[in-house]
This record gives structure tokens, sequence and C-alpha cells, in this order.
């Protein structure tokens, strides 16, 4: 890991796509999940499993991505209802106001039941995966400081990596944390 | 390249730029918006009048049928069957109050349009922007069919048809086909189609969000289309009787209107009417088979057909009622769509506020009490009980509460109020109540206002564009 740090490379610690979960637009939830847990069993490089699946187009484009929270999301009923709730953040309703609401369709709909789970399981990904934003990307070829400034200004668990206009891999913060912290007890002795 | 084809194609390229962060593309729905072979054909005009100052300034621009009154500058726009009325802007020496601070005008206020595309667009009101009391600024914006731009500044945004801004500065912001927004000032927001939004920060926050399946029977908007939907087919079913008060220079003059009233020159008037004194009924209105009673007003864009107003009636830009009874002093707001059959009349008790753009569409008679206030969709007497309230019941609402697709937060009282002082406003500001020579307002004023048209250059790279011109008193 130490070697790594010397390189200041994003391409050093970024996974590559191919040893990632991917599925393509049009999979279910189910299989999506499923996915990701094959890839968690194949994948024994690094000691943090994957925790999100990317959503490819016909054309291998990566379109979006599913993350722990997304799928989470995706399992409460209603969770269109649920979205239109948080889009009031934008129209000035405070958060109690929110909260509020969300108590109430809360009430509604129980997430751990055999009806709603099943129901869950058919969502398509394209559904509620969530679109990359144009921070979350970053250049194989850029430093890790320009890495960390966009997890960290973005709240992202991960970026996009890019070699020209193709998504070729996938820095995830647990690499880019352990490598950072391995470097700063590494000084300390 | 003809220049009226690189003069559109610069304005479609300055809104993306500014919209670029919100991902929205205009192209699309700007390439089917205006039909380049129509923009010669229709003359601009303005008004002259004693009561507002004059000046114009038209500057590499094309205006097909568009009207201008007060004190306007268009550059570098493109400017379809729109309205530009300049008769409420502020003047040198007023003092208007924002918060804490007191601002005294040290100039007429102008409207002015810079690198902008309207289409049947109406721009009324004034700015209420306090960083730019004197300038009423349009700015690398275009707005699509029947879009009102009230009293709201705008720099770099998209109003999809039927979409209305009022009283709200409003930057890199897309607003959806049939919303209305009023929020003193927004942002970088992206607003859904049938967004309804009256917020008064600190006051009330009333937010109804239109089911987008049935609202699309009424409007829709998809790329390279030209906007459809029961709206737009109601509007061209009647166009032929626009094109023929456009077409005539001398129209007849209808005796049975008091002299206290004004009928406009461009409103269409249909047997049989009845309008009683300090009725304003502005340019674009479409009265058929209607009664308008004492101080009750049209305004632009307006359709009323057999129907009966009592009187005091506020009817804002774009409103239209069909077979319906209205009581004194129902507020109907900006584009909303009352529409009863023959068989199955609306009735609207006195003193009720129809919220902006609410949709009433009914095959069973429907009677909405008096002092309520409607919002929405209502399509039958359930839909009424859930989109609807009284206004004293409002007014006891102390905190927050959730009605069906509505949402509100804040004192009721205080949203009761706002539009109470509106609807009473709007009445002054027409001429509503004149009496004896006193609290004239826009419906006697408009009697001492005369027309003047200029036409485009109808040959050449010119095509369209009309001459730079500059019109002083």
């Amino acid at each position: 890991m130490g070697g790594l740090m010397e390189n200041h490379l994003v391409k050093d610690l970024m996974v590559p796509i191919s040893e990632y979960a991917t599925v393509v637009v049009g999979t279910s939830l189910i299989d999506a999940i499923l996915t990701l847990e094959k890839a968690q069993e194949t994948y024994t490089m690094r000691k943090y499993m994957h925790r999100a699946v990317l959503v490819l187009d016909e054309s291998g484009q990566v379109v979006g991505k599913i993350s722990q929270l997304r799928a989470l999301k995706a399992i409460q009923p209603d969770h269109k209802a649920h979205e239109e709730i948080e889009r009031l953040k934008a129209f000035n309703f405070s958060d109690n106001y929110i909260a509020q609401l969300r108590d109430l369709y809360r009430s509604h709909g129980k997430i751990m039941s055999d009806h709603s789970l099943r129901q869950a399981a058919t969502k398509k990904v394209e559904e509620f995966m969530q679109t990359p934003s144009p921070g979350e990307f970053v250049s194989e070829n850029s430093s890790l400081d320009t890495a960390i400034q966009r997890l960290v200004a973005g709240t992202h668990l991960s970026l996009l990596v890019t070699r020209d206009d193709k998504i070729v891999g996938i820095l995830r913060i647990s690499d880019v944390f352990a490598a950072v912290f391995h470097k700063m007890t590494s000084l300390d002795n | 390249m003809k220049e009226l084809q690189k003069l559109f194609n610069r304005i479609v390229q300055r809104v993306n730029i500014n919209l670029r962060e919100l991902k929205f593309d205009v192209s699309p729905y700007a390439d089917a918006l205006i039909p380049p072979d129509q923009m010669n054909k229709f003359y601009a005009f303005y008004g002259i009048t004693p009561d507002h100052p004059l000046d114009l300034h038209f500057e590499h621009s094309a205006l097909a049928g568009s009207y201008f009154l007060g004190k306007c500058r268009v550059r570098n726009s493109l400017l379809y069957k729109s309205d530009i009325r300049g008769d409420e802007l502020k003047r040198k020496n007023d003092v208007r109050k924002f918060n804490s601070f007191t601002i005294t005008l040290t100039k007429d206020e102008i409207i002015d349009i810079e690198d902008s595309a309207l289409v049947k667009t109406l721009v009324h009101n004034y700015s209420h922007d306090p960083e730019t009391p004197e300038k009423f600024f349009i700015k690398d914006t275009l707005a699509m069919d029947y879009a009102n731009i009230h009293g709201a500044p705008s720099d770099g945004c998209f109003l999809g048809p039927f979409a209305t801004v009022d009283l709200t500065t409003m930057r890199d912001c897309v607003i959806g086909a049939y919303s209305y927004i009023q929020a003193g000032e927004i942002n970088h927001l992206k607003v859904d189609p049938g967004t309804i939004w009256v917020n008064s920060p600190g006051n009330f926050n009333f937010f109804y969000k239109y089911p987008q399946e049935p609202l699309a029977h009424y409007v829709s908007l998809s790329p390279d289309n030209v906007p459809w939907g029961i709206l737009i087919d109601f509007i061209d079913e009647r166009k032929d009787q626009f094109q023929r008060v456009f077409d005539f220079v001398n129209l007849d003059t209808i005796e049975s209107v008091p002299e206290t009233a004004s009928l406009d020159r461009y409103a269409v008037v249909l047997p049989n009417i009845k309008i009683a004194d300090n009725v304003l009924v502005a340019q674009r209105a479409y009265i058929e088979n209607s009664s308008l009673g004492k101080g009750a007003n049209a305004q632009e864009n307006c359709f009323i057909i057999n129907s009966c107003l009592e009187g005091y009636n506020v009817t804002a830009h774009g409103a239209k009622i069909i077979e319906a009874r209205l009581g004194s002093n129902v507020f109907v707001g900006f584009n909303s769509f009352l529409y009863g059959k023959k068989e199955s009349r609306l009735k609207i008790g006195r003193g009720c506020v129809i919220m902006p753009h609410t949709i009433i569409d009914v095959d069973q008679p429907l009677e909405i009490p008096e002092e309520h206030i409607v919002w929405g969709l209502i399509r039958n007497s359930e839909e009424l009980r859930t989109n609807s309230m009284s206004l004293a019941e409002l007014a006891s609402v102390e905190c927050s509460f959730t009605k069906g697709r509505m949402h509100f937060e804040g004192k009721g009282a205080l949203l009761v109020n706002a539009f109470k002082e509106r609807i009473q406003h709007i009445l002054e500001a027409n001429g509503a109540f004149f009496e004896d020579g006193a609290n004239a307002g826009h419906a006697q004023r408009n009697q001492k206002l005369s027309l003047n048209t200029i036409q485009p250059f109808q040959f050449g790279e010119m095509v369209g564009m009309y001459p730079s011109i500059r019109i002083l008193p």
C-alpha cells in the first residue's frame, strides 16, 4: 500500500470495472442484489467488500449506481411518495414538517412484510438507481489529492474513474481511506 | 442563414448555457416553437396614452403580433403575439418599502427584454426585486405559449406553456407547464409541471402538485412538438374570432358599453353580452353570451362564455370561465380553467377564491359554497371536498396541515389576508370602484388610449425582423 501512495494516482487504487458488480437496465432489484452477493464472493483482492452495483445501458456505458442506501430506499412502500416528500425541501418546507409527513406515510405501510418485500423485489433498477452527478467522475491519471477532495466535497462513497470518455473503474472511499491512514500511521512510526 | 434564424439560435444557446446546471436543453422545445414563416405576417402595435410615459426602444428584434405599452426596451429578442404591458411600472420618485429598506426611485421603471424569446406571453406589473427597482429585466429567457411573467424579473429561465411566475425574481430556473410560482425569489430550481407554489417565507407556504397523468390531458409538452391538450384545443377552436379583430383597422363600436367601462378594441365580443359600470375587458380577452356585473374584469387571454359574473369579480390573466355563475367578489386566479357544461353548470358562491391554475371540469352540476378557497384538479364533488375548504377554516390554521395533494405550513390567516388584499388592489387598479370621477383605474384610463402599428421587413435577409426604432413622445 505504501508504494501505491508514492504514485499518488487514482488508477493505482481503483477497482477495474470488470471486477465490479454490474447489471444492465431492466434488471430487477432482487437480481441486482444477487449479482452483488456473487461479486462479493469472488472479489477477495482487498478486505473491503463491494457495497454497490453499477447499472449499464445496452452499449455498456455506466448510467447509474445502486448503493445499499438506494436499495433500502427502494423497498419503502410508495417510495415515489417518499421522493415527493423529499422534494418539498426545495420548496422551503421545514425539516419538522417533512418529518411529520414521513411519519404519516410510514404509518400507512409496513416495510418488513412479505407482501411489501415481494413487490419491492420486482422493481427495475432504473426506477431507483442514482444517476451520476458531474462531481462524481475522476480521471484515472488524477492524483489522490483530487480524488479525496471530490469524495469529501460531494460526500460520495465512490467515484467513477474515466479514461477519455469511458468509465474504466471505481474508486471506493474504503480503499482511499485505507491507503491514506496506512500512510499516516507509517509516518508516526 | 437568415437573420431571424441566427437570432433564434443565439437565444436558444444563451438559455441553454444558463440552464446547464439543471441539465435542461431547451432546443427540442424551441425548434417547434416559432414558425419563421409567420414572423412577417403580423404587425406589432403599441398604445399611446396621456397616463403612461412612452419610451419604446426596439433593436435587432422580431415582434410579430406583439403589443407594447409604457416604457420598454427590446434587444436581440424574438416576441410572438406577446403582450408587454407597462401600465403598472413604478415612476420616478416613487418610494417603496422592502423589509427595513426604503427605496426611492431615481427614474421611471422600464421593462428590459434582452436575448429572449417570448411566445404568446404576457408581461405585466412591475419588478418586485429590491435590487433592481428601476428595471424589470427579462434576459436569456424562453417562455412558451400563454406563459405569464407577472412582476417577475427573469434571468436564464425556461417557462413551459401556461406557466406563471408571479411577483418573484427567478434565475436559472425551469418552470414546468401549467405551474404557478409566487415565492419572492428562486434560483437554480427545476419545477415539475402543474406545481402550484405560493410561499411567503416566515408567514405561509402553500404547495400542490397535479397528478401528472390527468394534467397531461389538459396540457402536454414533449420535445419536437408544439404543446397540445384540452387547453390548447379550447383556444385554437376560437382563434379565427381573434383573427377578425386583428385584421380590421376599424371595428363597429358596441353601443351597450357604459362610459365608465372599457372594452378593448382587441378583445373578441360575441352576442349577447351585458357590461355594467367600471368593467374592464382587456385585449385578447374573449367574451361570449355573458354578463359582467359592476366592477368585474376580464384580463388578457381570458375567456368568459355562457356565464354570469355578478360584480367585483377578478378574472386574472388567462382564466377561462365556461357555463358558470359566479357570485360577487369571486376571484379566479391566473390560467384557471372552469369548464362547466350546458347540462352541468358550475355555481361559485360569493367571495370564493379560486387559486391560480385550478382546473374544474365537471359532467355533473357543481356548486361551491361561498367564502371557500379551491385549488388543483376538480372533476366531481368528491375531488371538490379534497381540494377546497372554507376561508374561515383556513384562517384558523396555526401551524400546518395536509389535505390530499396539498401541503400547507404557516399561519392560514396570513394567506387569506394576502389574497384579500391582493384582490382589493387588483379591483382598485382596474377602476372597479370608480365613482363621480374618483378612484379611476385601467377601465377608465384605457378609454384615452390610441394605437399605432409597426411593420417587419417583408423581404431579404431581414425578413420577419423589425427595423431598430425608438419611439418617444
